[in-house]
């Protein structure tokens, strides 16, 4: 089995009109088995940014910790909140500095800039950056969310519309993955508020 | 085996191969491709894309690997092309014996649990191959039987099959098995809805996969008998 | 001057005629109900072949990806035997169906269920149920479980170390009562009370073992059965969908229901927690 599979969980995040959303599954596995269902992978970095680390569950909690304090460190030197593309390189410069013995997660960034202009974006585990102008997934059952993203997502959703374009996606691709699921959470970020839900799921 | 070694001069001078080398029977090849199909209540849809690749070269751009076995079943047959011909020319054979025997068509669920057991007797040399078999049955209700590579098989409602299986199959379980949607209303599916889902799952398919695309053939299967049409998919 | 005509009746009839009277009349039971025949690749060592194409641990390009995960149970109780299984079919990490049969009905008599490779289950046991039949024509008399079981188990025993995988439970009431056999596809054949099979069996055996008593009514060993197979399909994650259960009584089989876990698994949160120490009652019944 890769030690990208070796925990499980997945992550999503969708471009609406004005607004950016971003999911993931709640469950940390050891191998087949569940050991947790209250283990969401996503991070908050600012206001208006989130960062999301499906992959393996050490560095998941090692990476959150080092990016919180890069953050925190940067909005000391800088007296201002970190732009989302701004962190997305650190995000990649951070992991391509282990190119040679990299950290297992493939990160998901999503959140709205300066002027809130909606930005997402995906990575692979040494950092190479996949600005997407629609959605990205990652994860166990990265397959799955591509499938059904592709189908359900449209340009320019309504931050309701997006909830539930993002919700389903997340919920139906999970259901065929063994590896994800056990409940969801969603945030969808607006230039007013972030609105986070959680997502009643299978537990199977 | 060290493959320097085989370059190495002073090793050529002497014996051109110090270590004997293993050849290996490697009879099977992916050949890609995805199928679907769903069942409503007096028809069977069964779509399937044309494209044959062979690691990342398109080898045909039109090499339906869907196939009409009966009046009343069709055959969708996805991973190695070879034995999934192979296959379908030997059910169509024991289906011919099955008429001359019988006087009749063989029953689409019979024909399920011949493909079954043809599937199993190569169990220690399968075929390579993962099977949808859509059909009415002898009420003319829609079915969908779908198989693993040594017969294990299973009726279902719809069903997505192939390389780009793992995309199409939730978009399936939502829009067709509206899966996660409270309160939703089970109506029997109209054909037409059926031939926008599949046409829908293809596309997106088709933007993800690259061993999916070129054409898509979509076979009906009615009391009537089967009727294909067929649409366009990028090409890229 | 008659055998001087037999020398040549034969041959008025053409080698067609012949060869199509043979299919019909010359009937040879011994070729028809024999083990059936297989395709073996002509190789040097086709078990190798088989384990470099189909063995979880392979990195063969095209990998036959076969069905796996399961869990699934049953034991004996005063009121006969439970058995319950869940529905998933996983390939990978990808699952495959929610909605699989695991429990396979061989006749009106005789259950057996499915774990490991789900085409190894249902053929064999197919072809068990046809046997059974054949000997219920032949001896005017329903086969014995522990007969019915030996067959299955002999049987799969001919291909041992070609690569069958198959752990199945096969239950039933015959003469001597209740009977329940563990047959699986390494030649092991077991008589007992409770088994569990699959990659969740360890969850299920925990709920199970806790909860077992032989004196439990049929209503109680229904839902310890139910509630068994549920908590493995919430801590394992190749088993899941949805669980059935049967219960074998004197006169037959008896299908008690299907029960979607996504949906049993918030009617369980709802009741109250079963408490560790004192004598309040494992499972809340609801009959």
């Amino acid at each position: 089995m890769s030690i990208m599979e070796y925990n499980g969980g997945s992550v999503v995040a969708m471009v609406g009109k004005n607004c950016v959303a971003i999911a993931s599954d709640k469950r940390l596995g050891v191998q087949l088995m569940t050991v947790s269902t209250e283990f969401p992978k996503i991070f908050p970095a600012t206001d208006k940014s989130f960062i999301g680390l499906p992959g393996l569950a050490t560095d998941i909690q090692t990476l959150s910790e080092r990016f919180r304090f890069k953050i925190n460190m940067y909005k000391l030197g800088e007296e201002r909140e970190i732009e989302p593309r701004t962190l997305a390189h650190m995000v990649s410069s951070t992991l391509y500095e282990r190119r040679f013995g990299p950290y297992f997660v493939e990160p998901i960034i999503a959140g709205l800039d300066k002027h809130n202009q909606p930005f997402i974006c995906g990575m692979d585990l040494i950092g190479c950056i996949n600005f997407a102008k629609d959605f990205v997934v990652g994860g166990t059952s990265g397959e799955s969310l591509f499938g059904i993203c592709e189908s359900l997502w449209e340009p320019d959703l309504e931050p309701e519309d997006l909830f539930e374009v993002i919700s389903q996606s997340m919920l139906n691709a999970v259901d065929r993955d063994c590896l994800s699921g056990w409940g969801a959470i969603v945030h969808v970020i607006t230039p007013e508020k972030v609105i986070t839900r959680t997502l009643k799921a299978r537990m199977d | 085996m060290n493959p320097v070694s085989l370059y190495d001069i002073d090793s050529l001078t002497i014996s051109p191969v110090e270590a004997p080398v293993e050849r290996q029977f490697y009879p099977y090849a992916d050949n890609g491709g995805t199928s679907l199909a769903i069942a409503g209540a007096d028809y069977c849809l069964v779509a399937s894309d044309t494209r044959q690749s062979s690691g990342y070269s398109i080898s045909s751009r039109y090499s339906p690997k869907a196939f009409k076995l009966t009046e009343k079943a069709v055959l969708a047959t996805n991973g190695f092309f070879a034995d999934g011909l192979a296959l379908t020319k030997r059910l169509g054979q024991k289906l011919e014996w099955y008429k001359h025997a019988h006087d009749k068509e063989m029953s689409t669920r019979a024909l399920a649990q011949m493909l079954s057991n043809t599937l199993y007797y190569k169990r220690f040399f399968p075929y390579y191959v993962f099977n949808l078999l859509g059909g009415i049955d002898e009420q003319g209700r829609g079915v969908v039987y779908s198989y693993d590579p040594v017969g294990s098989y299973e009726p279902e409602m719809y069903r997505a099959g192939g390389s780009a299986a793992s995309l199409v199959q939730p978009f399936l379980d939502n829009q067709v098995g509206l899966k996660n949607q409270q309160g939703a209303q089970r109506t029997p599916l109209p054909l037409d809805t059926a031939i926008r889902i599949a046409k829908d799952a293809f596309t997106s398919a088709t933007e993800r996969d690259i061993y999916t695309g070129d054409y898509l053939e979509i076979f009906v299967i009615r009391q009537e008998g089967v009727t294909t049409e067929r649409i366009d998919l990028k090409k890229d | 001057m008659d055998s001087f005509v037999n020398n040549f009746k034969k041959s008025t009839s053409t080698w067609e005629d012949q060869s199509l009277l043979d299919n019909f009349v010359n009937f040879d039971p011994v070729k028809e109900f024999s083990l059936p025949t297989f395709d073996i690749p002509s190789c040097l060592n086709p078990i190798e072949f088989l384990k470099a194409h189909t063995d979880e641990n392979s990195t063969t390009e095209c990998r036959i990806k076969l069905e796996h995960g399961t869990t699934t149970l049953s034991f004996k109780f005063q009121g006969g035997i439970i058995v319950a299984a869940d529905s998933r079919a996983s390939s990978g990490s990808y699952i495959a169906s929610q909605t699989v049969k695991k429990i396979i009905e061989i006749n009106p008599y005789l259950l057996g269920t499915m774990a490991g490779g789900a085409a190894d289950c249902s053929f064999w046991e197919r072809e068990l149920g046809r046997r059974c039949r054949l000997y219920e024509l032949r001896n005017k008399e329903r086969i014995s479980v522990a007969a019915a079981s030996k067959l299955l188990a002999n049987m799969v025993y001919a291909y041992k170390g070609m690569g069958l995988s198959m752990g199945t439970m096969v239950t039933g009431w015959d003469k001597t009562g209740p009977n329940l056999f563990y047959v699986d596809s390494d030649g092991t054949r077991l008589k007992g009370d409770l088994f569990s099979v699959g990659s969740g069996s360890t969850f299920a055996y925990g709920v199970l073992d806790s909860g077992f008593d032989y004196e439990l009514s049929a209503p109680e060993a229904i839902e310890l059965g139910r509630r068994s197979i549920y908590q493995a399909t919430f801590r394992d994650a190749a088993s899941g969908g949805s669980i059935n259960v049967y219960h074998v009584k004197q006169d037959g089989w008896e299908f008690i229901g299907n029960y979607d876990v996504g949906d049993l698994h918030w009617e369980y949160q709802d009741q109250p927690k079963p408490s560790l120490i004192g004598d309040v009652p494992m499972f809340n019944i609801q009959s």
